[in-house]
């Protein structure tokens, strides 16, 4: 046993055995837990359902998906950098006569609140649509091997731009960001399950 | 079941291995007060594994709550045959692993990156107070992870082998590779004793 040897022993030794997180990661566990007991909830529900609705359901998914995207339009086509949370959340501070047709002013908690339920109401139209296109598709045979997993690395993808999106909620990059790989996972599943000749 | 943790910590050893399994039992039934009861407890050593073997704050933060995600799923596994803590290490090693790998897969392919330059900086070698922590960080890669799961956590290269997919000789090379770097950072000499 050499001196280093010896050395590097009594240094390990020395290791604290704990090290605490500099920001609390309960939060984002315990959103991840209850997201996962709603998809466990959700997919009970669809096996109960009749697959011949499943179309509809994609359907019924995607127009309320482009009605939220729609309500929201003015965060995606125009405006500047402070001004992107006001419209997200639908405050305007700098035009009294403005109050009437807007809520009424919140603190930045509950405007970074506001601003995630976009966040939310896009994931939650996304659970609805892939759990939907997933059981229209129940019975077709896939085309590759390993898209689940490339649909878990998307998914992947996903949470951390929500994560990000928990700090900084009507940030118009990270939101079609995230917008971008929810679009990735539906042409994926879409790919995938398509029948051959649509390949050609 | 409803104890703070302050409670917890304030019982005598046989309390608390008391408590703790009553804790988990509640937890694997579901009680998400519970879980949490355990999340506080062993968070601290957790993000110690998680820091070490992805070697960045950030990794490591995502890592830890990746390991407790996935434990909400695998509670009903422990069976009670060794420690909670001895398991939980097991599966947070695991998760590590596997996080780490998906990890570099994605961030790689999107911005085509091999590896991080960390290793390339000049050390500040001081013998006199050597910050293993801060040196292990700054490993490659497979040589940190390799590191950290044999020299610091016990396991055996074959066991690492397995989990970090890799043949026994490449773990042995790379912690091999490992110790002569730290060596170098440290400013030791390669006396015998």
């Amino acid at each position: 046993m050499t001196k280093f040897d010896k050395t590097l022993d009594a240094e390990i030794q020395r290791l604290p055995q704990r090290r605490e997180p500099e920001r609390d990661l309960w939060r984002g566990i315990e959103l991840s837990l209850h997201s996962k007991d709603s998809k466990v909830q959700n997919k009970e529900e669809n096996s109960v359902a009749q697959v011949s609705i499943a179309p509809w359901l994609a359907m019924a998914a995607s127009i309320m998906l482009v009605s939220v995207i729609w309500i929201y339009s003015p965060a995606f086509t125009s405006g500047e950098g402070d001004s992107d949370s006001t419209k997200l959340t639908g405050i305007n501070s700098e035009q009294p006569g403005s109050r009437q047709a807007n809520p009424p002013q919140s603190t930045p908690k509950q405007s970074k609140l506001a601003g995630y339920a976009l966040v939310d109401a896009l994931s939650q139209q996304q659970n609805e649509q892939m759990t939907a296109l997933l059981a229209s598709y129940d019975k077709t045979p896939e085309l590759s091997e390993n898209w689940q997993a490339q649909l878990e690395e998307l998914d992947d993808a996903a949470g951390v731009i929500r994560a990000a999106l928990k700090d900084d909620p009507s940030n118009r990059a990270l939101l079609k960001m995230l917008q971008h790989v929810y679009q990735q996972q539906i042409t994926l599943i879409e790919r995938v399950h398509a029948p051959k000749w649509q390949q050609i | 079941m409803e104890r703070t943790l302050a409670q917890v910590t304030n019982l005598t050893t046989d309390d608390k291995s008391q408590s703790e399994a009553s804790v988990i039992l509640a937890a694997q039934q579901g009680d998400k007060v519970a879980y949490k009861t355990l999340y506080h407890t062993h968070v601290g050593r957790v993000y110690a594994l998680c820091f070490r073997l992805t070697g960045d704050r950030g990794l490591a933060e995502d890592a830890t709550q990746e390991v407790f995600i996935q434990l909400w799923s695998k509670l009903d596994r422990f069976d009670g045959q060794s420690q909670f803590s001895t398991w939980l290490h097991s599966v947070s090693a695991n998760v590590t692993v596997s996080y780490l790998r998906k990890q570099r897969n994605w961030v790689q392919r999107m911005f085509n990156i091999e590896s991080s330059p960390a290793m390339d900086m000049p050390a500040a070698a001081d013998s006199s107070q050597i910050d293993l922590e801060a040196l292990v960080v700054r490993l490659p890669q497979r040589a940190r992870m390799v590191f950290v799961l044999h020299a610091i956590e016990g396991y055996r290269h074959e066991e690492i082998a397995t989990m970090l997919d890799m043949a026994v000789g490449t773990s042995k090379a790379q912690f091999h590779r490992a110790k002569q770097l730290l060596k170098t950072w440290m400013g030791c000499e390669d006396d015998e004793i």
